[in-house]
Order: C-alpha cells, then sequence, then structure tokens
C-alpha cells in the first residue's frame, strides 16, 4: 500500500504533462495534442483504478508518503500524497468522467481554431483536480485548487472573443477567489497553531487526534473553538469553489464556457472540490461537535447553507430559459443538497450523492452539448422542441439522466443517493447539535424535500419544452443525431447513471462501508425509513405530474407563446427570470462598494503613494545620474570625447594611460585611506 | 614535511586535466588546427577546450579526496570541492557560448588562456597557503585581463583590458602588502595557524591596515563598490564569452577564496558587525562595502542604457548582497553565501550567452537592441526571461531562494537590531528598485514590438544545451534548494 502511495502523483503528473505537451504543439497538431490528453487520462483511470484495488484491500487505512519540499529556518515544509478510499473513489470518478468528457470533446470542439489550446487547458484542469484529491497536505491542496481556478478561468473565457464569455470567466475567477481568501486565512492560522498542514502524518497530522483535541480545547473570540473557526474559514472556500449561497453567483455565468467545459466544472471537477475538501477535512470540521459551550458548531453553519443553495438554485432553476443554465442552477442545488448532508453529519451520503451527480450532470450537460451542436447553437428551450424524433439516443440518455436527477424511484442512482442525503438529515446521527436544536434541526430536511418537488418539475418543463411537441424553429427542425464520437460517451455515462446507485442502496452501502473504512457492509431493511422514502416518491410524483400538466399535455405552440408558469404568476416568473437579482443586488453593493474603495486606493496610489515614489524615484534619477555622470563625463569625459578621433590602439592605451584609468586608481586609493581611518579611528575609540 | 607527490596529483587530477589541454591545444593548433578553414578551425579548437574542462569536471565529480595536501598548502574540503566542480561547470558553459559567438582571431590561444584561468581559478578556491592563494589568484586576474582584451579588432576591448589590468594590478599589490603584514604579525602562511597566532593578540593598528589592504583587493575580485570601477569598462569592452567568465567564475571563486582567508583565517579579528556599536574588525568594513554597493549597484542601473554596462552594475549588487552573505557565514557556514554566487553565476553566464548570440546576428549594445526578442527567437527570449527573472529573485527561479537564505542568515545575526540586518532589509527593499531595470530588459525582449521584417536568430546546437541547461538548473535549484544547500551538511 505504501508503494502505491508513493507512487501516486504519477496520476496528476500524466495529464500535467499532457498539458505540456499541448501547450507546445503548433496549432496544427490536433491529433497529437487530443491524443496525448486522452491517453495520458486513459492511463491515469488504469492507475486510479489500480489505486482503488489496493485501497479497498485496507480500506480503514489512511497510507502517505511524505518528503520534504524544502527547508524553512529550523523546520521544513513538507508535502505528501495519501490514499485512502476517498482519494482513489473520487480518483477514479474523476478520470472516469474525464475521459468520456475529453472524448465527446473531440466531436464538438471539431471546428474550433483552438483545438489544440483546448485540449491543453483541459488537460492542465484534470491535473490540477487529481493533485488536489491525491494531496495529503493543505498547501498542496490549495496549489492545486488555486490551479483548478487558474484552469477554469482559461476555459470558461476559451472563447475570449465574446465579451460576455470574458466576463464569464473574470466572474468566476473573482468570486471563487473571495472564497480562497477565507480558505487562505484558515490554512494560516492552521498552520500557525499547529506548525505543519500534513493531514496524516503518523500521529502528528492536522486530522490526527492530537491536534484536533487542541485545537477543539482551544478558545478563540467569542467563545468560538479555535476549530470552529478555523473549520469556517476552510468552508469559505469551499463556498466559492462549490457555489454555495451567497457565492453562488459564478456557476450560472460559466455556462459562457463550450459546453464540454461546463460538464466538466459543472460535474467531476471544480464543483466537486468544496464537497470533497469538506469531506477530507471532516474530522476538523466535526472536532467541535461534542463541545456544548459553544455558540454555533462548524457543521451546523455548513447544513444551512447547503439547504439554503438547495433550495434556491431550484426555485430559480423553474424561471429559466437557457438549456444550460437550467442545468447550471440545478448543479447549484445539487451542490446545496451534498453541503446538506455534509453538515447534518454524514459525509459519506454527500460523497455518494457526489460521485453518482458526477454521472448523470456530465451526461445531462453532454446532452445539451448533443443537442446545441446539432441544433446550431440554440440554446433556448422555448425555440427548440420536437428533438425527440431525430436525436433518439440522444433522448433516451438525457431522459435517464433527468430521472436520475429527478430522483424516479428505485431504478436511478440519483433516487438512491438523494434518499442517503435525506435519511441522514432525518436521522441526524452525526450531528448533536442540530438534534439539540429539536424542529428547528428538521429545517435542512423540510428545505430538502420542497427541493425534491422542485427539481422534477423544473427537469420534467425542461424535456417537455425540449424534446416534445413540434420543432419550433427552423434550427430545431433541421437537427441530426451526432456522430458515434459524441453519442458513445452519452450511452456509457446513462449506464453509470444507472447502475452506480446499486452500490449504494440502504440493503448493500458498499460505498459508504468502504469509505467509511469498514471491511464488511452492514445492510438495512429497504423498508427501514420507508415512511419517509414514501414522502419523497410521493413528492417527486407531484412535481413530475405538475410539469408534465403543465408543460407535456399541451405543448407550446411556437417559440413566443407565453410560459403557462408566467400566465399564472408573471411576478414570480420574472424574477426567477432574472435569478433573483442577486447579481443587481451585488453590483449595486458591493460592486459600488468595492468601485469606492477602487477610486479611494486610485487615488491614495496617484497622490500620496504615487508622490512619495515619485520623490524617491526622482532621488533615485539624480543619484543614478550624478553617478553615471562621475562615470561618464568626469571620469570618461575625455576619454569619449577623443574617442571618435582615437586612431590605433597605441593611442588608445595612452589616452586611457593619461586620461581616465587615473581617475580609477585615484578613486581605489582615496577609498583605501578613508576606509583605514574609519577603522583604525574606530579602533581607537 | 615529507610532501607526497602521488598524493598530491590525484588530488589536482583536474587541475592538470586543464593544463594539459591547454598545452596541448597551443600544441595541435601549431601542428594541425591552423590549416583548417578558419570556420572549422575555430569550431575544432573551441570543442577541444571543451573537452578538456568535461575530462576535468568528470575527474572532480569522480574524486571523493578530501583532507589536506602537500603539507597544508591546499585543503580540500566540501566547499572547495563543490566549488572546484561549479567553476568547472562555468567553464564549460563560456565554451558552450564562445563556439558560436563572434569568432576572434587566435582562437587556439583564446582556449587556452581560459583554461589557465579556470586551473587559477579552482586553485584559488581550495587555496590554504598565502603564497599558493596569491599565485593562483595572479594566475586567474592575468589570464582575465588577456580574456578582456583579446578582441584586438575593437578598441574598446583593449580599453576594457587596460582597465582590468591597472586597477587589478593595484588590487593585486594591496593584496600582497597585506599578506606580508599578515606574515610579519603571525610568522606563518598557513591560515588555520595564522588565526591561532592572531587570537592572543587583538587588533593592534598594523593588522587593521593589514586587513584593509586585503579587504580592497577582496572588493576589486568581486566588483564591490567603491573598488567596482573596472566592472561597467570591463563588461562593456571584453568580448562576451570573457566578460561572462569574469561575471561567473571569477566572481564565485573570489568569493570561496575571500570566505576561506577571512573566516577561517582571519576569524579572529572579524569584530561584529551585528550590534552598535561595532566591534572593530574586519566585519564592518565588509558591511560599508557592502551597504556601498548595493546602493550603487541598484541606483546606478537604473540609469543605463548600454545593457551590459546595466549587467556590469546589477553584478555590483548583488556582490553587495554576497558581502552581506560572507558576514553572515560566520554564523551559518558558506552554504547560502555558495548558494547564492553559485545561482548567481549560472544566471549572469546565461544573460551573457544570449547577448552572445543576438550580438552574432547583428547588435547588442543597448537595450533597444534586444526589441522584438521573442519574434527573432523564442528561445533565447525564453531563456533570457529565465535568467533575468533569477537575477531580479522572482520565486520559484534560484535568484530568489537564494536572496532568501542571506538575507535569512543575515536577519539571524541579530534580527534588526545592528547594521547586519539593516542592511539585509535595504538590500529587500533595493531588490524592488532593482525589479524596474531588470523588467526594463525583458520589455524590449518580449513587448516591444519591432518594426520592418524580423530578422531572425537561429540558435546552434552547443548554445541552445548550454542556455536550456544553465535554465534548467536554475528552475531545478529554485524547486529544490536542498539539492544544494544539502551538500554543506
Amino acid at each position: 500500500m505504501n508503494v502505491a502511495a508513493q507512487s501516486l502523483w504519477l496520476i496528476p503528473a500524466l495529464p500535467l504533462a499532457a498539458a505540456g505537451i499541448g501547450a507546445l504543439t503548433p496549432r496544427g497538431g490536433r491529433m497529437l495534442a487530443a491524443g496525448s490528453a486522452i491517453t495520458a487520462l486513459f492511463a491515469s483511470l488504469v492507475l486510479s483504478c489500480l489505486a482503488l484495488n489496493t485501497a479497498l484491500a485496507n480500506p480503514a487505512v489512511h497510507a502517505v508518503h511524505n518528503f520534504a519540499w524544502f527547508d524553512l529556518g529550523a523546520g521544513a515544509v513538507r508535502l505528501g500524497w495519501l490514499l485512502d478510499p476517498l482519494t482513489a473513489f473520487m480518483c477514479v470518478m474523476v478520470t472516469l468522467v474525464g475521459l468520456l468528457i475529453f472524448i465527446f470533446s473531440l466531436g464538438y470542439m471539431k471546428e474550433d481554431a483552438n483545438f489544440t489550446r483546448f485540449f491543453c487547458f483541459l488537460s492542465l484542469f484534470a491535473a490540477a483536480m487529481l493533485g488536489l484529491l491525491v494531496a495529503n497536505s493543505l498547501l498542496l491542496l490549495f496549489i492545486c485548487w488555486e490551479l483548478v481556478g487558474l484552469a477554469s478561468y482559461l476555459l470558461i473565457g476559451f472563447w475570449f472573443h465574446k465579451p460576455s464569455a470574458a466576463a464569464a470567466a473574470k466572474k468566476a475567477f473573482i468570486t471563487t477567489r473571495i472564497g480562497d481568501l477565507g480558505f487562505l486565512l484558515g490554512i494560516l492560522w492552521l498552520y500557525d497553531a499547529r506548525g505543519t498542514l500534513l493531514f496524516f502524518d503518523g500521529g502528528a497530522g492536522i486530522l490526527e487526534h492530537a491536534s484536533l483535541a487542541a485545537l477543539s480545547g482551544q478558545t478563540v473570540c467569542c467563545g468560538l473553538a479555535a476549530a470552529t473557526a478555523i473549520g469556517l474559514l476552510v468552508f469559505c472556500g469551499a463556498i466559492g469553489k462549490s457555489g454555495q449561497f451567497p457565492l453562488h453567483v459564478w456557476l450560472p455565468d460559466a455556462m459562457e464556457g463550450p459546453t464540454p467545459v461546463s460538464a466538466l466544472i459543472h460535474a467531476a471537477t471544480m464543483v466537486a472540490a468544496g464537497v470533497f475538501l469538506i469531506a477530507r477535512v471532516y474530522p476538523l470540521m466535526e472536532a467541535d461537535k461534542l463541545l456544548t459551550a459553544v455558540p454555533v458548531h462548524a457543521l451546523t453553519v455548513v447544513a444551512f447553507i447547503g439547504a439554503i443553495t438547495a433550495l434556491l438554485g431550484a426555485v430559480i432553476a423553474v424561471g429559466q430559459n437557457d438549456i444550460k443554465r437550467i442545468l447550471a442552477f440545478s448543479t447549484v442545488s445539487q451542490l446545496g443538497y451534498m453541503m446538506l448532508a455534509l453538515g447534518v453529519g454524514s459525509w459519506v451520503a454527500a460523497i455518494f450523492h457526489l460521485l453518482t451527480h458526477a454521472f448523470f450532470k456530465a451526461l445531462l450537460f453532454l446532452g445539451a452539448g448533443s443537442v446545441i451542436h446539432a441544433a446550431h447553437h440554440e440554446q433556448d428551450i422555448r425555440r427548440l422542441g420536437g428533438l425527440r424524433g431525430s436525436m433518439k439516443t440522444t433522448f433516451a440518455t438525457f431522459a435517464i439522466g433527468m430521472m436520475a436527477l429527478a430522483g424516479v424511484p428505485f431504478l436511478f442512482s440519483g433516487f438512491w443517493s438523494k434518499e442517503a442525503i435525506l435519511h441522514a438529515a432525518h436521522a441526524l446521527d452525526g450531528s448533536p447539535a442540530l438534534r439539540s436544536f429539536g424542529v428547528v434541526g428538521q429545517l435542512p430536511l423540510a428545505i430538502g424535500l420542497a427541493g425534491v418537488v422542485l427539481t422534477a418539475f423544473y427537469m420534467t418543463r425542461l424535456v417537455a419544452e425540449t424534446f416534445f411537441g413540434s420543432a419550433r424553429t427552423a434550427e430545431a427542425g433541421d437537427v441530426h443525431e451526432n456522430s458515434a464520437v459524441m453519442t458513445v460517451p452519452l450511452v456509457l455515462l446513462a449506464v453509470g447513471s444507472v447502475a452506480l446507485g446499486f452500490l449504494g442502496t440502504p440493503a448493500f452501502p458498499w460505498l459508504q462501508a468502504r469509505l467509511l473504512g469498514e471491511a464488511e457492509v452492514h445492510g438495512h431493511s429497504l423498508l427501514e425509513g420507508g415512511g419517509l422514502m414514501a414522502l419523497s416518491i410521493v413528492l417527486v410524483a407531484l412535481g413530475l405530474g405538475a410539469g408534465w400538466a403543465l408543460y407535456g399535455r399541451r405543448p407550446r405552440a411556437a417559440a413566443a407563446a407565453i410560459d403557462p408558469l408566467a400566465a399564472r404568476a408573471p411576478g414570480v416568473v420574472a424574477a426567477l427570470a432574472d435569478r433573483l437579482g442577486f447579481d443587481e443586488l451585488y453590483a449595486a453593493t458591493l460592486g459600488r462598494l468595492s468601485d469606492l474603495l477602487a477610486m479611494l486606493a486610485a487615488g491614495l496610489d496617484r497622490w500620496v503613494w504615487g508622490g512619495a515614489v515619485n520623490v524617491l524615484a526622482g532621488l533615485g534619477r539624480a543619484l543614478g545620474l550624478i553617478s553615471q555622470g562621475t562615470d561618464e563625463s568626469v571620469i570618461n569625459a575625455s576619454f569619449d570625447d577623443a574617442g571618435a578621433g582615437l586612431r590605433g590602439t597605441g593611442q588608445v592605451y595612452s589616452r586611457a594611460q593619461t586620461g581616465d584609468a587615473h581617475g580609477y586608481l585615484r578613486v581605489t586609493a582615496i577609498a583605501f585611506v578613508i576606509i583605514v581611518l574609519i577603522i583604525v579611528l574606530g579602533g581607537i575609540r | 614535511m615529507n610532501p607526497d607527490y602521488a598524493l598530491l596529483a590525484q588530488a589536482l587530477l583536474p587541475e592538470i586535466a586543464l593544463v594539459v589541454g591547454a598545452l596541448l591545444v597551443l600544441g595541435l593548433d601549431l601542428a594541425i588546427f591552423r590549416r583548417q578553414e578558419p570556420a572549422a578551425r575555430y569550431r575544432l579548437v573551441m570543442n577541444f577546450g571543451a573537452m578538456a574542462v568535461t575530462v576535468a569536471l568528470i575527474f572532480a565529480c569522480s574524486t571523493g579526496f578530501s583532507g589536506p595536501v602537500f603539507g597544508d598548502v591546499l585543503f580540500f574540503d566540501t566547499l572547495a570541492l563543490i566549488t572546484r566542480q561549479g567553476v568547472l561547470m562555468l567553464t564549460l558553459f563560456t565554451f558552450g557560448i564562445a563556439c558560436d559567438a563572434r569568432r576572434l582571431r587566435h582562437p587556439a590561444e583564446y582556449v587556452a588562456v581560459i583554461l589557465f584561468a579556470a586551473t587559477g581559478l579552482i586553485l584559488m578556491a581550495a587555496a590554504q597557503q598565502l603564497l599558493l592563494a596569491f599565485l593562483a589568484l595572479e594566475l586567474a586576474s592575468i589570464s582575465l585581463y588577456v580574456l578582456a582584451g583579446f578582441d584586438k579588432s575593437r578598441p574598446e576591448s583593449a580599453e576594457a583590458a587596460l582597465k582590468y589590468f591597472l586597477i587589478g594590478g593595484m588590487a593585486a599589490a594591496f593584496l600582497l602588502f597585506g599578506f606580508s603584514l599578515l606574515y610579519g604579525l603571525t610568522g606563518s602562511l598557513i591560515l588555520p595557524q595564522i588565526g591561532m597566532m592572531l587570537m592572543p593578540q587583538g587588533p593592534s593598528p598594523l593588522l587593521l591596515i593589514a586587513l584593509v589592504m586585503v579587504l580592497v583587493a577582496f572588493g576589486f575580485k568581486t566588483a564591490a563598490a567603491p573598488f567596482h570601477l573596472w566592472a561597467p569598462d570591463a563588461y562593456q569592452g571584453a568580448p562576451t564569452p570573457s566578460a561572462a567568465l569574469i561575471a561567473s567564475a571569477s566572481k564565485l571563486a573570489g568569493l570561496v577564496f575571500f570566505y576561506r582567508l577571512l573566516w577561517p583565517g582571519l576569524g579572529m579579528s572579524a569584530g561584529d558587525a551585528a550590534r552598535l556599536p561595532f566591534t572593530i574588525g574586519w566585519v564592518p568594513v565588509v558591511a560599508l562595502l557592502s551597504g556601498a554597493s548595493l546602493l550603487l549597484g541598484n541606483i546606478a542601473a537604473l540609469a543605463q542604457t548600454n545593457i551590459r554596462r546595466l549587467l556590469a552594475y546589477s553584478a555590483i549588487a548583488h556582490a553587495g548582497a554576497m558581502l552581506l552573505g560572507v558576514i553572515a557565514a560566520g554564523a551559518s557556514g558558506p552554504a547560502p553565501l555558495f548558494y547564492y554566487a553559485f545561482t548567481y553565476a549560472i544566471a549572469a553566464i546565461g544573460a551573457f550567452g544570449v547577448i552572445a548570440l543576438v550580438e552574432n546576428a547583428g547588435r547588442c549594445e543597448n537595450l533597444a537592441d534586444l526589441a522584438g526578442l521573442h519574434r527573432r527567437s523564442p528561445l533565447l527570449a525564453g531563456c533570457l526571461l529565465v535568467f533575468i527573472l533569477s537575477l531580479a529573485g522572482i520565486p520559484p527561479l534560484a535568484g530568489f531562494f537564494g536572496k532568501f537564505v542571506i538575507f535569512a542568515a543575515a536577519l539571524k545575526l541579530n534580527g534588526l537590531g545592528g547594521p547586519a540586518g539593516w542592511l539585509a532589509v535595504a538590500a529587500i527593499l533595493l531588490s524592488a528598485v532593482a525589479l524596474y531595470y531588470y523588467l526594463l530588459i525583458l520589455k524590449q525582449a518580449l513587448v516591444v514590438r519591432t518594426d520592418g521584417p524580423i530578422r531572425r536568430i537561429t540558435v546552434p546546437p552547443a548554445a541552445t544545451a548550454t542556455l536550456l541547461t544553465a535554465a534548467g538548473l536554475l528552475v531545478l535549484f529554485g524547486l529544490f534548494p536542498s539539492v544544494l544547500l544539502g551538500l554543506f551538511q
């Protein structure tokens, strides 16, 4: 197992090498760039499977390989790799889903002039994400985290000639950066408190008992335990990266990137990073859970943020018309569910949902990509319609993805992972703090159940508007199924979206047991907690039925026809279409504030600092001129002036001897005398 | 004393290889190479020189010999062994540049003199006896004077050589005078013995004068203000490979020699610059030189338009930081000093290499001559980026870590409680100033566009390998500083 941990670096290194190759490949080398990217990721997938196999042999062990990066004073900055079931499952998921997305991109980006650059960025993205997964050090994780941010910036803004894409890239980068600031503060605090950032280090790591006991025993301001404060700061990073309220605004805009990028960002990598981070540092997040005298527990905050996000995303998704934006808000909502699961104490449920969501959301995005590609880049569902007949494979796979997301019972993976989350929110086994709240502690569950109805509703609407009825525009009328390079990944993802659920049913919670490090699987009856399951099935049926009643039964007649929901409640739908005005709110408050600060800073810069710098610069320039002057006019002038007239080397010699060289020697001698005077006089004193 | 010549020969195999190589190249040139075409002759001779250095480098890397040789005349410790390898590597880089630089007349003599210079430099780094040290220093210095004046077609070259020679001669006189005073005070020429004899004496005025005389030579060798005056002229006028050797290997070996002379030899009369008021000794003087160099180098560089003069003033500024490293080396050992000097030398030689290649294709006098380099040769522009950023001290390149370890060592002496700490802070602030003139170079090379047709520069394989190796080493040492620093543990 240690050998496996030692060679774990290969998993991110291979895509990184592919990114290097892609960066050096000229534009014409399309096959080289794409081939190396896909080969490298495939190799990483094989390695990840081997790592998973190794990790499952001893699921309770955290195999680490630590090494000193460089010495700093008396200590050393140490980094390392970590192999446990969590890392291994995530690696397999990221490489598998990533590989399918890479292959899909071959078809989707076929006509793009910057094909090689695209694959270079994709590989960089995958490398950063895999590096984040195998890191055994918060520092290494943070480095990869920022690389993920950089790569997402490059990919979202891939069509940077579109102003909206450039703006979206900037927005994603800056918004996540706000969260990263808190994350960085947390890291610094942790390093200051513990002197190491390794997760596991033979008892000395930050996630091990000694460190957790020290951090939860230490009280900082407002009665918070140090562990709570650090946990909340780290959670800030996750809020940004995973698009949680209130920093969710970047995620829908990120749809400006090419669709495979949306699939990669919203399914397998970037947004999953935040959930993974919290799951990785879970011992730290729950270190304060048995303390009773603290004002707030870290996980309680996580639970409520997650619940708010889950509901908010689902509500806004109802009012969107762009196929990718609907999926984007559904991602926001599903990430909220994952955070909710983390917050109510069941990180395995969160990771289970993360894995199933990765498959069906990648499927949905690629399906949307397939539609968009076929319909000549038409993304508005009102202007599509009737694609069921002409795009059979896309329709069938998209429908599977939709049913998985909506949580249609029993057959689809999304049902089982969502059930796991709802059950955890109901039982509250891992969160004594929430349980002590009584009814308020059940609030996340109630919000989660409300989200279930909305999810089923907006997904039904999406499918009904896009695939049913008749084509409403010329673009939608003239569609053909895409080539196999795009449909085969869809089919494979659809298989995963169904099959993955059976790894974590209550009767056979194999995945959960392995994540928790248990060698044996203790199943429950499927009917245990059957009341809640029945309730959620009813809610799903309600959502599906309402959606079908509004949009499916009488399909939209024309692209401009008014939405049946908008006809009933125009104000609400307009607000939802406006995304509840979060962007405007931020622009009016934070944007204005930062403009003000920027103006203030600019003023300070220009008048105060600029003045000081100018004075210094003037001083420096004057000194420089004086120095140059002495060098060149006093000492060199005669030489330079005469230089043009010099004939032959002999004259140079004589001129140098009689002219400036004397000056040089004189300076040397005078300096000697002055130094002797200083030192001898100093010695006498 | 019963000297063991077999041991001596074994310990000095690299030096022997260099001298034999130098003599052989002269002989072969007379007998064979001279009849070739000038271009072929030049290439043959350069390859031969590079081969001799490679052989010496292989000897230097394979011998595990350490300890005193020939009585106590030479002493091979880790520092001496690593410096020998480093100097040989830098000499090899010089040949890599010289291969493709503007061709000089009398190439065989040029190669032979470079080899002699390298011999002097590596002996200097291992010398422990004043007489041999002086001889090695002079062997190196005289060879370098010749190298500086080798381009007889340009008056600037002659000017550079003459100025370098005159100031160097004066510095040598000071050094010899200082050595003779030391001998008079202690009756010994061996450094550790001098140290022991000086211990009971205390700082007499005569000793102080001897110290200052030694330091004048030190200032000259490292181009520290106010003994720097030769540097801008020499860098500007000398043929580019010569300037590269003067800026890199000579500086490294000089620093190591003076470190050995000052700490193991004269450490007893070091004095103290970490607290005020000074304890009298040589350390306050070095602190003075360091401060003057940092200030003068960085500020005068701002006003330069000639790229070599700019590099010369930057070298003076770097000398200031290295002197700070010498002060700190008493407490923290020579590792930071060596790291800084070696990585600086690599970056400097790389920058001169780029200049040599640009010059080969046209002109490379002023900063403006670099304009549009990224379109003329992306390779050169990329390498220049690495070298200049390393000189400026931008992470993750080695230059950053060099600055970091030196300043950390200086601050460790007594925090901000005395001149050593203040110098470190001043050096950090002046790094910001330095960034300005370094970026001026990069702006020309990477940003400025030129009108008219692009005259592409073809970079021959030897130069490509040299520049890429140098740039690669800077990245490697920057990412994994313990590769170098660990050698001293």
